[in-house]
């Protein structure tokens, strides 16, 4: 009889002990990845999707920071790029990465110097209550100067513990950027929060397709550290 | 040469969806077994269903005769859907589907995504718990007043730690009344 089990943790996982398992899981949440694969052997061309143009035609001058976002797919396009993970494995094919197990360790290593800040779907901001996003975000705001943009966005199916049957999904996302904005001095400048419409077929079937935005997540906001300055297009 | 700029539409979204089990498998040895998986073989093998119409997604590979699974839903004598794009129809669009389903057979185990409920954020006109997992079954049984709507899952809080994007972690069975 096998063990049965119902979570991660009720069985050892091979991954520790094993690269190429540990750069399969790794890829499993990131499909940006697959931006870079494809870009570094690319010679006359540079994919992004329309997020990433968003990001790059908002950005101001100076250092940027993108983390847990797979960002060294953007190294071509953003000038003075940090990009910091928390995976190991990330260092074997990039090894100019930052690895950091703690947030804090952001600001620790590079000071308060970042000018731009992305955290784009990171699958290791997720998978919590919006009150830890917070505490992630709280993480972030020491490694910003003050005017810095930031850009965060994430999907709404993977924030847990909220009753996604009795509550408003829209005022519940915005109602949190707008409580970060007062306790952090992060203004909100732009935001986009999208749902799935959902229409039947000619078969009178709806489709199964996602929320908007899988890939990059269909919360969308960008906050100006201290100053409220900037027009973002 | 300086490079172009190209803007793509996102692509190979769903590259992993009918593997992500397989590939889950691997990060361990073959010593475990999911236990919805197992749940759901003990609930086929004793109570004695043995023409199954299986609506999947994610490869689960049970451990029960292939002779059991049926190719037509008119052939059935319980439909297990494990599918988990149902779970991203708008809520009255699942319970159209359920009755769809119990019209043809009139047994049916439904695995549902908690995270994709809702989906399109409607209006649920219904006084339901504010426990979301106790909501999901409230929702259900109100909907379907002409069914038996039983919940047989575990209660947890899903931190992306659960598998359930091998299977989806809530699951019914709901008969026609």
């Amino acid at each position: 009889m096998k063990k049965l089990i119902e979570h991660f943790s009720d069985y050892p996982m091979l991954v520790d002990d094993n690269p190429k398992l540990q750069y399969i899981r790794y890829r499993l949440g990131r499909l940006k990845h697959q931006l870079w694969l494809i870009n570094r052997k690319n010679k006359t061309d540079i994919l992004l999707d329309k997020h990433d143009k968003f990001i790059i035609d908002n950005l101001q001058p100076g250092k940027t920071c993108i983390f847990g976002s797979a960002g060294y797919y953007l190294e071509q396009v953003i000038e003075d790029l940090t990009v910091v993970e928390q995976w190991p494995i990330v260092k074997r094919f990039y090894p100019a990465a930052q690895i950091i197990d703690d947030r804090s360790e952001i600001s620790k290593l590079n000071g308060r110097i970042f000018d731009n800040f992305i955290v784009v779907n990171n699958r290791g901001d997720i998978w919590c209550e919006l009150s830890v996003v917070e505490d992630h975000i709280s993480k972030y705001l020491l490694a910003m100067r003050p005017g810095c943009l930031f850009f965060y966005s994430f999907r709404d199916t993977q924030i847990i513990n909220w009753n996604r049957l009795t509550t408003d999904h829209y005022t519940y996302f915005y109602d949190f950027a707008k409580q970060i904005e007062k306790k952090y001095a992060l203004n909100l400048v732009w935001h986009d929060i999208k749902f799935a419409k959902k229409n039947k077929d000619g078969n009178s079937d709806y489709d199964i397709l996602e929320n908007p935005d899988t890939t990059n997540g269909n919360i969308k906001f960008v906050f100006e550290y201290q100053t409220k300055t900037k027009i973002i297009k | 040469m300086e490079k172009t700029i190209k803007i793509v539409e996102p692509f190979a979204l769903y590259k992993w969806a009918k593997n992500f089990k397989r590939i889950q498998d691997k990060f361990y040895n073959k010593k475990y077994k999911l236990r919805r998986i197992q749940q759901i073989e003990d609930f086929i093998t004793l109570n004695n269903f043995n023409k199954v119409y299986h609506i999947e997604e994610t490869w689960l590979d049970f451990e029960l005769s292939s002779d059991i699974f049926v190719s037509t839903i008119k052939d059935a004598d319980l439909i297990l859907v494990t599918h988990q794009g149902y779970s991203r129809y708008p809520c009255k669009g699942i319970i159209e589907q359920i009755q769809k389903w119990t019209a043809q057979c009139s047994k049916l185990y439904l695995c549902l995504n908690r995270h994709y409920l809702n989906i399109d954020n409607q209006k649920i006109d219904l006084t339901l718990p504010t426990d979301f997992q106790k909501a999901i079954s409230s929702w259900l049984q109100q909907s379907l007043p002409n069914h038996v709507v039983i919940d047989l899952s575990r209660n947890y809080i899903d931190r992306g730690e659960n598998f359930t994007w091998s299977l989806p972690d809530r699951h019914f069975y709901i008969e026609l009344k």
